[in-house]
This record gives C-alpha cells, structure tokens and sequence, in this order.
C-alpha cells in the first residue's frame, strides 16, 4: 500500500537527504527522492554539495592507525591472560 | 589444541582487524592519545576475557564497540575533556550551502581545510553528537549498528547524526573564512 513511489516536496528532501546518501532509504523511498531531484535544480545543487561534504569528512578523518607499540602490548597481554604457567 | 590457543587465534582472526577502528573512535572520545591507548588496551583486555560471550561470525566490530563505550562511560567520561564544547542546539540546522550556493555550490572550499582540523572540530562537539558522527562518517557503521552500539532508537542515531553533521559543517565554514579560504556572504 505505502509500496508505491510517491511525489515529496523540497522539505521532505532535505529531512531525508542524508538517509538518501547515506544509503538508508528503501529503494521505494530513495527513488523518490531520485525522482525529486532528477526535476528541481535547487535540491539537486545542494544534494551535490552535501554529499561533497559527507566524502571531505570520510576522507579526513580516516588515516589514524593504532601505533605498533599499542599493537605489541595488546599482544602481550593476551598471551598473559591467555596462557597457561608453564608457557610463561 | 588447548583452549586458551583457540581462543587466541579466534580473537586475533575476528577482533583484531578492528584495532583501528577501536583506536580512532577512542581517540575522539578519550581527547588525547595516552588515555586513548589506555582505553584501548582496557576495552581489548575486556573483550578478551569476555570472547566466550561473543558469537563467532557476528558484529566483532560493534560488539567491541559497545566494550568500548562501556569502559569509556564507566572509566574515563568523569574525567573533565579539555576541549570545549559547542552547543549544538545553539547552531542553526541550515545546511551552509545557502550562504555559499553563489560563490562556492561544491564546496571546494572543504577541501582546504586539513585532517587536524576537522578532528579538531569533531572533538568539539557534546559527546553523544560526536559519538554518533565518528561512527557513521569515520568508520562507516550502519544507523542500525550505531543504534546497537549506543543503545538509543535508530530515529535518535539519524537526529544526532543530522545535527552533528550540520554543527561540524558550521564550523568548519566559520574557520573556512577566518582563514580567508573563502568569503563570507554579505548579509
């Protein structure tokens, strides 16, 4: 019943923009806003523009790698925890 | 094979590829990198002791998550952040894009602005939008994994995420145009 893609306005695409890129939305709803922004010009700048942002933040804040020495500890201690007497 | 061998492989095989992931979110909820790496080896520690308690083939990385977030609530959150916090609630939920849709409708100007910054903005934000946004935009999890793993509605994960997206982009415009990368719109 509520299976059907249905028209949304620019307000409905704004609350849901970020499900849209994010990958969230039921095909059913994502279409929907596809077909939003297919039409309206302004909707579809700013969805550029949002998902531009989205990738910037995902690009930088990515690199850190827990350092080697942190690594080698964890290592350690699970083999302190993990085995028995003698293998110490 | 004695057990304590099984169980290490299975903990090196399934929980330690997420060693990174532990560590960056970690380090944005515990501020600095010392008590970062403590929180981390006290959550590793715990899951270890706890792997009976996990079921092969599930979530590792949300089940060490949820760890995570314990130890860190239980151990570390009454020590005072020195980062100040913004009041999201305060910042307008108006996408930046309407002030720059003339000069800058791509947001080129985002691309300026380097990796230490934008960690630095994240660790401004009150707690709960901080921890949200980390867990979606950092390390890519699922709204309904976020929900797992911070024990809120999924409706919660998306308003939190909404905000803090919105938050965060405000203050990286503002320090977009202190730092002259781009102008601001005459009001």
């Amino acid at each position: 019943m509520t299976d059907e893609p249905r028209d949304i306005d620019c307000m409905e695409v704004l609350d849901r923009l970020y499900e849209y890129l994010d990958g969230e939305l039921t095909p059913v709803r994502a279409a929907e806003v596809q077909r939003h922004l297919d039409v309206c010009a302004p909707c579809f700048r700013l969805s550029g523009f949002e998902s531009a942002y989205v990738r910037f933040l995902e690009a930088r804040t990515r690199a850190q790698r827990a350092p080697p020495a942190l690594r080698k500890r964890i290592l350690e201690q699970m083999l302190m925890e993990g085995s028995s007497p003698e293998l110490l | 094979m004695p057990e304590s061998d099984t169980r290490r492989q299975t903990f090196e095989a399934e929980a330690l590829p997420h060693l990174d992931t532990v560590y960056r979110v970690a380090l944005r909820l515990a501020g600095d990198e010392s008590r970062a790496e403590d929180l981390v080896q006290e959550t590793m520690l715990r899951a270890f002791k706890s792997w009976h308690q996990y079921t092969r083939g599930t979530n590792a990385r949300a089940w060490l998550l949820t760890i995570l977030r314990h130890t860190f609530i239980n151990q570390y959150r009454k020590a005072k952040r020195a980062a100040p916090e913004v009041d999201v609630h305060r910042i307008e939920p108006y996408t930046v894009f309407h002030e720059v849709q003339e000069t800058d409708p791509e947001g080129a100007f985002f691309d300026r602005i380097v990796d230490d910054q934008v960690l630095r903005a994240i660790d401004t934000l009150p707690h709960e939008f901080r921890e949200t946004l980390i867990l979606s935009d950092v390390e890519g999890l699922a709204y309904a994994e976020i929900a797992e793993v911070t024990e809120v509605p999924v409706g919660t994960v998306k308003s939190r995420l909404f905000r803090a997206r919105q938050a965060l982009q405000r203050l990286l415009y503002d320090y977009a145009v202190e730092m002259g990368y781009i102008q601001r719109r005459e009001p």
